[in-house]
């Protein structure tokens, strides 16, 4: 778990089930002020359960949710300074986008100047000044999304949840709208809770990542930290390409680790505890972008031999699939070099931190 | 589907019409009939019979009173259809499909024999015959309707409107009458202008629970048994188009309003 110092949202053995289905074990997480943290996992994995929970609309069978040092686990949404995006923005239809940014701001007891004066700084922050009267219906994919952040960004709450928010805009907008949404967060400085299933929105907006798989965290890290030290096999597979290489542990040392694989001594890194991996079997994981291919034996610390089975054209790179053994690694080269390895034997080589040790 | 038959389906579909029309077409000619005998030839034409209308006090006045009971009774079932609707709507408990089944029980009773009933309990609860045992009828005879259509509406509306509201700091009362109801206007609209004509339209429960003062369609009743005359052709008419149009307003309001919630 990230150590986080002075913590502005505190989740305390946080736990919630609906029958007999166990939403979330028990969590425990802190959240610092002004960062995006991305929950990230598949559907039904409990990312949208801790959302709702720090909405007020759950509340937790037991454990407690601490928001700028005040204990708000029984508080109903109304009471709570958080504001949400919601999935389909429930924009109020019969509002005009100006009634619905006001709508947060009348109920905190703001006076009609202080109404206007806030409306009118966020909506050209959010360039909307043009489709302030204009009606939900009127407004675009992007522009909705974009008045859905104004309303809740308007009560100025502690922390803005968004509940997976680009899912409804086509992949060229969405690309857009993921640094528009960086800028915002970092213009504000607002503590971002971010849910998505998809890795490559929080690989790219996140300051931090927390990927959630039935119910439980499995890794709590920056983007880079996930991306190249998955801690678990799930890690590994959900967020990017990778390729699982199934052997032996050897000797696991602090950070680093022998491993055996096809009869390959490999040196490969290990994140702390996983010393009792050692003698085992294991699971590695090595990024296809991380492999040399080249005819010659490559000077990194591994390297294997093998034999070019098929090509996969994908524009400036090229992805190889390499049997080496009775197993085939994918690895990623560039264009040019791909057509000179078409066919032929070749060796891949990476390095021991390209390998990262996984627990299963 | 062959030329043929496109034809003889069309022929079907226009001898249909004709046949809805029909009568109503003869019964708006008849009003300009220059004779006190209704039926062809037609010698001479006259605005007479029309005219005639607005200067019948008796008629005017049961108009009035029609109308008067129309929106009063509309206005009792659309705030307690809608109130039913809303407590019965995203939550389950005990006795929920009983309630629901009561609520809906009036629009399938024969008109006879609730109005029969009607005046049964007037008499047991001391209720005087006349207008407002006239519109405690309609409005339960009407809540059924605005049930339905409120509820139709409400299972359409977002969840996410209602969680939005909530998470803006509104309490559940704001954001009933903030979010919800006006999310419910159109289906309350088309549910009120519904009831408003069942209730101008309505004979038996008028008939039965009404005192001295008679509704439109009581009076229309009273005066074809001193004979047809040409004037209720006209008086027929009349009512018909401020139907229709208050139908067509209606329709084409709600349509608008349905349009702009289901796009947001």
């Amino acid at each position: 778990m990230t150590d986080v110092k002075d913590p502005i949202v505190r989740i305390e053995g946080v736990t919630k089930s609906f029958g007999s289905f166990i939403a979330l074990h028990e969590m425990n997480l802190n959240i610092a002020s002004g960062e995006f943290v991305t929950f990230l996992g598949p559907s039904g994995c409990g990312k949208s359960t801790t959302l709702r929970i720090l909405g007020g609309f759950e509340t937790p069978d037991t454990g407690r949710v601490i928001l700028n040092g005040k204990d708000v686990t029984a508080l109903p949404p109304n009471k709570r300074n958080v504001n949400m995006v919601f999935q389909d923005y429930a924009l109020f239809p019969n509002m005009t986008v100006r009634r619905n940014i006001a709508f947060g701001l009348e109920l905190k007891g703001l006076g009609q100047a202080a109404i206007k004066a806030r409306i009118d700084e966020l909506a050209s922050f959010l360039e909307l000044t043009a489709y302030l009267d204009r009606r939900p219906d009127q407004l675009s994919g992007g522009q909705r999304q974009r008045v859905a952040l104004a309303r809740a960004l308007a009560p100025d709450p502690a922390l803005l949840l968004l509940d997976e928010p680009l899912g409804a805009l086509d992949a060229k907008l969405r690309a857009q709208v993921q640094v528009e949404l960086k800028a915002i967060q970092r213009r504000t400085n607002k503590t971002f809770f971010f849910v998505t299933h998809d890795q490559e929105e929080a690989l790219t907006m996140s300051d931090r990542i927390v990927v959630m798989n039935k119910g439980r965290i499995e890794q709590d890290g920056t983007p880079e930290e996930l991306y190249f030290q998955p801690a678990s096999r799930f890690v590994a597979e959900f967020i990017g390409e990778t390729n699982l290489l199934s052997g032996r542990a050897l000797a696991v040392d602090q950070g680093s680790a022998g491993f055996d694989w096809q009869g390959h001594q490999l040196r490969a890194t290990s994140t702390p505890g996983r010393a009792a991996l050692a003698g085992g079997a294991a699971t590695a994981s090595l990024r296809p972008e991380r492999i040399q291919v080249q005819r010659d034996r490559p000077a990194t610390d591994n390297a294997v031999q093998g034999q070019v089975v098929n090509r996969l054209f994908k524009g400036h790179r090229m992805l190889l699939d390499v049997a080496v053994g009775e197993t085939t690694v994918q690895a990623y080269t560039d264009t040019d070099r791909g057509r000179e390895l078409a066919d032929g034997p070749v060796w891949l080589g990476w390095n021991a931190n390209s390998l990262t040790l996984l627990a299963d | 589907m062959t030329r043929n038959t496109r034809i003889l389906m069309q022929c079907i579909y226009w001898a249909f019409v004709l046949y809805l029309l029909v009568p109503l077409f003869l019964m708006m000619l008849m009003g300009f009939k220059d004779s006190k005998f209704i039926g062809f030839p037609i010698r001479s034409w006259t605005l007479d019979w029309y005219l005639g209308v607005f200067n019948d006090t008796a008629v005017v006045q049961a108009l009035g009173y029609s109308a008067v009971i129309a929106v009063v009774s509309t206005a009792i079932a659309l705030f307690m259809g809608t109130w039913i609707a809303v407590a019965l709507t995203g939550r389950s408990f005990w006795g929920r499909a009983i309630i629901l089944g009561l609520t809906l029980l009036p629009a399938v009773i024969p008109g006879v024999i609730s109005a029969i009933a009607f005046r049964i309990a007037a008499r047991v609860v001391g209720m005087e015959p006349g207008m407002w045992a006239i519109i405690w009828s309609h409005a339960i005879h009407n809540v059924p309707f605005v049930v339905l259509v409120v509820m139709a509406r409400l299972s359409t509306l977002p969840k996410s409107y209602g969680e939005a509201a909530r998470d803006l700091g509104a309490d559940p009362i704001i954001t009933f009458f903030r979010v919800t109801l006006p999310y419910l206007t159109p289906a309350m609209i088309g549910g009120g202008v519904f009831c408003m004509l069942l209730s101008f339209d309505d004979f038996v429960r008028s008939f039965f629970l009404g005192g001295y003062e008679p509704t439109l369609p009581v009076l229309i009743f009273a005066k074809l048994r001193s004979g047809m005359s040409p004037e209720i052709n006209a008086i027929s008419t009349i009512v018909l188009v401020l139907t229709a149009l208050l139908g067509l307003w209606a329709e084409r309001s709600m349509r608008g309003m349905s349009k702009r919630a289901a796009n947001d």
